[in-house]
């Protein structure tokens, strides 16, 4: 059976996130680890566009790439990382969390395999506008307005908490 | 095309990953960067979703997923600056205040 390109793309997009998602989180520089989640958030981004959600792609990388990972690094820069990257990475416990991370990926992949193996493969959208903006915005502006402004009054108490909480006490 | 499992069981090894990375890394920075990854993965498995269904209500929740996820990160490294002011350092094992 011939590859197709779409096939060639998705697991060449899952194996570059599988293997610097892996790389962020073993690597002992905080900085490099950082570097390594940007490799992953642009190829989750692919994934999204091969799902045929575009306006997540863009999302993804304006929010995630773009300002969540720029605010980590400005992080890593501000707080003293030579001692850090000189102790030990993992705590005394990490064989437990491998062992619950490794029983999560091995139950999640079961589930899944046992229920959803027979389902169609994902196809070309039948309806090409399915995940266009325009169609994502009219469900979100009409049917999810209300949780929508929810999301933004979150994003205005968290500013807010995060100025309260990160201020010199006047004490 | 690839079938649907496919990017599900992309979304469980992310997630483990992410999962490994919080339970076994010291710096508090990367614990959240961790949650990050978690939260990736579950976004893949909603636009796998939101695909296999031909619904957007699935690209919306993970829409909504960024938003929380960009709140938790300003909220959390407000924390992490407020803790690195009493005490240098990001390891969560010099964290032991609350401990009795």
């Amino acid at each position: 059976m011939a590859i197709s390109a779409g096939q060639l793309a998705f697991y060449y997009l899952a194996a570059a996130s599988v293997a610097s998602a892996i790389l962020a989180v073993t690597r002992r520089n905080p900085v490099h680890s950082a570097l390594w989640v940007l490799a992953l958030f642009l190829h989750v981004a692919g994934i999204f566009l091969l799902v045929g959600a575009e306006f997540l792609a863009a999302v993804q990388v304006i929010v995630y790439a773009g300002a969540i990972l720029v605010f980590y690094l400005f992080f890593l820069m501000l707080l003293d990382l030579p001692s850090e990257a000189a102790g030990p990475r993992f705590g005394a416990h990490w064989p437990l969390g491998a062992a619950a991370g490794l029983a999560f990926a091995a139950v999640a992949w079961y589930a899944h395999g046992a229920e959803l193996a027979p389902t169609p493969a994902l196809t070309a959208a039948e309806d090409p506008s399915a995940g266009t903006l325009a169609a994502v915005g009219m469900v979100l502006f009409t049917r999810f307005a209300l949780p929508f402004e929810i999301a933004s009054l979150i994003l205005l108490a968290a500013i807010v908490g995060a100025v309260v909480v990160a201020r010199k006490s006047e004490s | 095309m690839v079938p649907v499992g496919a990017y599900l069981a992309l979304s469980a090894v992310l997630f483990g990953i992410g999962l490994i990375g919080f339970l076994g890394r010291r710096n508090i920075i990367l614990m959240l960067v961790s949650v990050e990854i978690m939260l990736n993965a579950v976004n893949v498995s909603l636009a796998a979703f939101s695909h296999l269904m031909q619904d957007p209500r699935g690209q919306i929740l993970a829409l909504f997923v960024i938003a929380v996820a960009a709140a938790e990160v300003g909220v959390g490294l407000g924390l992490v600056i407020a803790l690195s002011r009493n005490r240098p350092g990001a390891s969560v094992e010099d964290l032991t205040q609350l401990k009795w």
